[in-house]
């Protein structure tokens, strides 16, 4: 069942937005923004780095908003190890005129999935979701609070936002809660050699982070807008 | 009209908004006597305090168990109960047996392949052959 008012919105969509080469005119009720399209080289080549610096350190971070791209505050519920780490862009987010037209229609259909890449393997969730990751985290603890910050694809019933291959990360919040360590039963392999009545039996038992997703969200053209650090680029190539 | 029941809107799920630890008990028992107990005596009189001071949220009850090994067990909130020997282990292991009960969500172990589980409906929706526009080859 697709509801009504998700389909007059999107039916609606501004001409350029539908006569895309990528889109066939017959779907405009399945939307592609494509967000990567307008990002200039420089932070292209830039991004993905600092991004993966920030995933694979998984230090906390629990602001929900940042004001400015190069402070942060000091937070003092939180010990100095677990004090979030500035962000590392320095340039503003690039989004493109036809990007902030087409994001309320993302941004106002609830519910949003989201496809999280954390150590480069992409997990799709939802908000609620309960996700057991296939490794133990280090330094985290039961009740801590992580920020997803890598995602390829957005979306929700009718509308797709697409990274190539990421999207920016100032476009979204993804959090997840800490919930404990979870332990698989007991794993006995038997290892034999030829001509040898001996059986090696080897064990091991690893040790998984469970987490919660506690929200997806897509930010508004308001909040990213407020954040000062949107600068309109006009489409190279509508 | 048939009485209908009132229908839950949304299921609580522990960490989405407060996060509950759990772990809501861990029993520490040990013996007097028997040497087995010895590094369970020690880790109570040195390091239990500070333990329990870390983590006012977990009930700690200590009883002594005659005759038997020591036993940490952990008591959590989906009914279950984890219990860990610890005969013959020196104070920090005891201290990592504990922790790892801590940590523990208290269900019992599997082996499971997805990451991921979820209870909310599908997103996009189940794809149906019957609606949206007819394709032309």
């Amino acid at each position: 069942m697709f509801s009504r008012s998700a389909l007059a919105r999107a039916f609606a969509l501004p001409l350029e937005q539908a006569a895309r080469p990528s889109l066939t005119r017959t779907t405009t009720f399945r939307a592609c923004l494509h967000q990567a399209t307008t990002t200039a080289p420089t932070t292209q080549a830039e991004e993905p780095l600092s991004a993966n610096r920030r995933t694979e350190s998984s230090t906390p971070d629990t602001h929900p908003t940042r004001q400015t791209p190069s402070t942060t505050t000091f937070r003092t519920d939180l010990p100095p190890s677990k004090q979030p780490i500035p962000p590392t862009f320095t340039n503003p987010l690039r989004v493109s005129q036809s990007l902030l037209t087409t994001l309320p229609y993302l941004t106002s259909q609830k519910p949003h999935y989201i496809s999280a890449h954390l150590h480069d393997r992409p997990y799709l969730l939802t908000e609620g979701d309960e996700l057991r990751l296939p490794f133990r985290m280090p330094n985290v603890a039961p009740g801590d609070v992580l920020r997803f910050n890598r995602a390829s694809v957005l979306g929700s019933r009718d509308f797709t936002l697409k990274g190539s291959p990421y999207i920016d990360e100032r476009l979204f919040e993804c959090r997840v809660r800490v919930m404990g360590v979870d332990s698989e039963p007991l794993r006995v392999k038997e290892k034999t050699k030829r001509r040898r009545r001996h059986v090696q039996r080897v064990t091991s038992k690893h040790r998984y982070t469970l987490l919660r997703v506690m929200d997806v969200k897509v930010k508004t053209v308001e909040e990213l807008k407020s954040q000062g650090e949107v600068v309109v680029v006009e489409d190279e190539k509508a | 009209m048939p009485l209908k029941g009132i229908r839950t809107v949304t299921a609580a799920r522990n960490g989405v908004g407060a996060f509950i630890l759990q772990c809501k008990r861990l029993d520490f028992h040990y013996c007097d006597w028997a040497g087995s107990s010895r590094g369970m005596v020690s880790f109570l009189k040195h390091s239990l305090p500070a333990f329990a001071k870390e983590n006012p949220q977990i009930e700690i009850r200590v009883s002594p168990r005659p005759h038997k090994h020591p036993v940490i067990k952990g008591h959590y909130i989906n009914g279950r109960e984890k219990a860990v020997c610890v005969r013959n282990l020196e104070p920090e292991q005891i201290l990592q047996k504990a922790n790892l009960l801590k940590e523990a969500s208290g269900e019992k172990l599997k082996r499971t392949k997805k990451p991921v589980t979820s209870i909310n409906e599908s997103v996009r929706g189940i794809w149906s052959p019957y609606h949206g526009d007819l394709r032309t080859i």
